[in-house]
């Protein structure tokens, strides 16, 4: 069962679709791992359970954080989101995709794994098996998350959409058997195209998905359009995370959570605030209207 | 349906598949990159067929058109051959590295009924298209100057085994950068008469800029500058900001909101008041058939194939508007090459202890002074 209030993080790394001027105040905000914490502890306090995190460089101290500090928090759920894509691009920009990639896998596997894929034919380890390299890379990026709890592996939107549009239905199935059997939590996908994924996945043979994607009433980041959402939502069947139902501040937080909980029925939404006002009041509507 | 074939397969070559291989009106049928890896792989996974060589890719596949997202100095000949076959043609930016080519490529699809489309994403980002429009109706009056910035973290070392780093490729902050931020002054005010005060310096790299500055000049009373920067690692993503100042207001855009000052109280359909009004783009926003990395992505590549379909003619972002572009940064070029020596000529008058020939020092370069105890 997902959690029906899960905490975002966006509002810690610097991320605002709306402003640039607003992430940087917030980058700066958050410079300083305590100020994190402090947050999301208001938000454990105010009942908040589920908690999202991005697998980015700043994760890594939050995840010690609350490794030493387990007795703090015996229930708190983690939604690991992967991989951390910024990371990536930058290094595409100075080695080139595979360079990047076999960088990454380079300096963060055991020296007995990398023996072993190096040994294996003649082929390079990404003609011979590209499910594997991505297995490597997951295995990489969840070491941020030993020995918590994790309730569900996303891939994140800029991967999940990327491949969406290739279409290759075994890395989609290969993803989610993998985190399945190999990390004890569930998996889901965050995506900007909501409908299509959806459609999709179903036609993998993926059961009863988990998809995360903006869902407001502004119908921003929403594609193709609004009503397709709605039609799929009513015709589908998946587990529907609502994210950006204040589609940045667009709309109002009573009204966001009316439309996403009480009109569209959804169970679990993504949302993100720095201070205790905030975090209550937009808990409070979420359980109100659900 | 429309057969498409892809010629470059980086980073900008798997957005751009990803964003037509659900288009509805649009096949996919081959691939061709440089990358022996790469095609192997596409081959495991995809209905696809795979070519090292453009030339034979373009034979053999009976393409309706190709979208060439290369290194940039192979643009201009795989554009020359496609069009030798007929084929529409979508490039990544440049067009081409020098005026010469770029020429011949203008004078060739001349009165041609081929849609040619240059990559400049900007063009089709919905806060700068609505910034153009308020421009245009005269709401921040005259324009009397602009700033075209653009800053990112894309070489944070020096990148020399990579196209990027190497000038010899195309590589440097001037095309892969400062492209951006000249087709965007070009977009909202056509081409200047005078580039004046250019620098292209390193930071990072060793063979290529990290940094551009240069400043426009127009015939009726106004200017710019262009500043880019692709090693700032303080920008999360690559980031545009275009500010224009006009004499009743000034607007301040980038790819997420604008900011409109007004100087007066006057009535406009946009319910702006006088002073700061700011407008995101969740207020105006459309959203899009496919979405990968961002809206305007989708939109450039869906209004190709559209006039592709409809055999519009005269497209935005055209090899033409690509051409005046690569004029613009080629002046650039020149500009500070001219300003370079210059600069080497006054500081050998002013000490005269560098001799002809030597390398001028990062001070000499940057400020025309060679600095105390800072070896050259």
């Amino acid at each position: 069962m997902l959690h029906k209030v899960i905490f975002g993080d966006n509002q810690f790394f610097g991320i605002n679709h709306m402003s640039e001027e607003k992430a940087q105040a917030l980058a700066e905000r958050f410079w300083d791992r305590k100020a994190i914490t402090d947050v999301i502890d208001i938000a454990y306090e105010c009942g908040i359970r589920g908690f999202m995190l991005n697998t980015n460089q700043r994760a890594v101290e939050i995840c010690d954080y609350f490794r030493d500090n387990k007795e703090k928090y015996p229930d708190m759920w983690f939604y690991a989101s992967l991989p951390y894509a910024h990371k990536y691009a930058n290094a595409v920009g100075e080695k080139g995709i595979f360079g990047a990639i076999k960088d990454t896998i380079m300096n963060n596997s055991g020296a007995g794994e990398i023996i072993g894929l190096l040994t294996k034919g003649g082929l390079s380890l990404f003609e011979r098996d590209m499910i594997k390299v991505m297995e490597l890379l997951v295995q990489i990026e969840m070491k941020i998350f030993r020995d918590l709890n994790v309730k569900v592996i996303f891939l994140q939107n800029i991967v999940t959409d990327l491949l969406l549009g290739f279409g290759v239905k075994d890395v989609f199935i290969a993803f989610s058997e993998y985190i399945k059997n190999g990390f004890n939590s569930e998996v889901g996908f965050v995506t900007m195209n909501m409908p299509k994924l959806a459609d999709f996945l179903l036609g993998c043979g993926i059961e009863n998905p988990i998809i995360c994607s903006s869902i407001n009433k502004a119908g921003y980041f929403m594609n193709p359009d609004q009503e397709s959402y709605e039609i799929t939502l009513k015709e589908k069947q998946f587990q529907p995370i609502a994210m950006s139902i204040l589609a940045s501040g667009a709309v109002k937080p009573t009204e966001a959570v009316e439309y996403v909980c009480g009109n569209l029925g959804i169970q679990s939404v993504v949302f993100g605030a720095s201070s205790r006002g905030h975090i209550l009041e937009t808990k409070k509507l979420i359980e109100q209207y659900s | 349906m429309l057969k498409a074939g892809f010629i470059g397969f980086g980073r900008m070559g798997i957005t751009h598949f990803s964003i037509l291989n659900n288009h509805p009106s649009v096949k996919i049928t081959c691939v061709c990159d440089q990358s022996r890896t790469m095609l192997k792989i596409l081959k495991k996974y995809l209905d696809i067929t795979t070519y090292s060589d453009h030339k034979e890719m373009i034979e053999k596949e009976h393409l309706d058109f190709v979208v060439i997202s290369t290194p940039s100095n192979s643009h201009a000949e795989i554009i020359r051959y496609a069009l030798d076959h007929n084929l529409h043609i979508f490039t990544e930016k440049p067009l081409a590295l020098t005026e010469k080519e770029g020429r011949e490529i203008v004078d060739k699809i001349e009165g041609r009924n081929l849609v040619n489309q240059v990559g400049y994403v900007n063009r089709f980002n919905e806060v700068f298209m609505e910034a153009k429009n308020l421009v245009n109706t005269g709401i921040i009056g005259e324009v009397r100057s602009f700033c075209s910035e653009m800053y990112g973290a894309t070489i944070l070392k020096d990148a020399k085994n990579n196209w990027r780093g190497k000038k010899s490729a195309g590589g440097g902050c001037l095309y892969e950068f400062a492209s951006h931020c000249i087709d965007l002054v070009l977009y909202f005010f056509g081409k200047p008469v005078q580039v004046k005060g250019s620098v292209l310096q390193s930071i990072y790299s060793s063979q290529v800029e990290d940094l551009v500055f240069s400043t426009f000049i127009y015939e009726n009373g106004f200017s710019g500058t262009v500043m880019s920067n692709w090693s700032d690692e303080s920008y999360r993503k690559p980031t545009n900001i275009f500010t224009i100042f006009g004499t009743k207001g000034k607007i301040i855009a980038d790819k997420h909101a604008y900011k409109i000052y007004l100087r007066e109280d006057i009535p406009n359909d946009y319910g702006f008041h006088q002073g700061w009004n700011t407008r995101h783009i969740t207020d105006f926003a459309k959203p899009v058939r496919f979405y990968v990395r961002g809206n305007e992505f989708t939109r450039q590549l869906d209004y190709f194939v559209e006039c592709v379909e409809n055999g519009r003619q005269n497209n935005i972002c055209n090899f033409y508007d690509g051409f005046v572009t690569d004029t613009v940064i080629e002046e650039i070029s020149k500009d500070a090459a001219r300003d370079l020596s210059s600069a080497f000529s006054i500081n050998m008058n002013c000490d005269g202890s560098t001799g002809p020939g030597e390398k001028p020092s990062f001070w000499k370069r940057t400020f025309g002074f060679r600095r105390e105890g800072h070896a050259s």
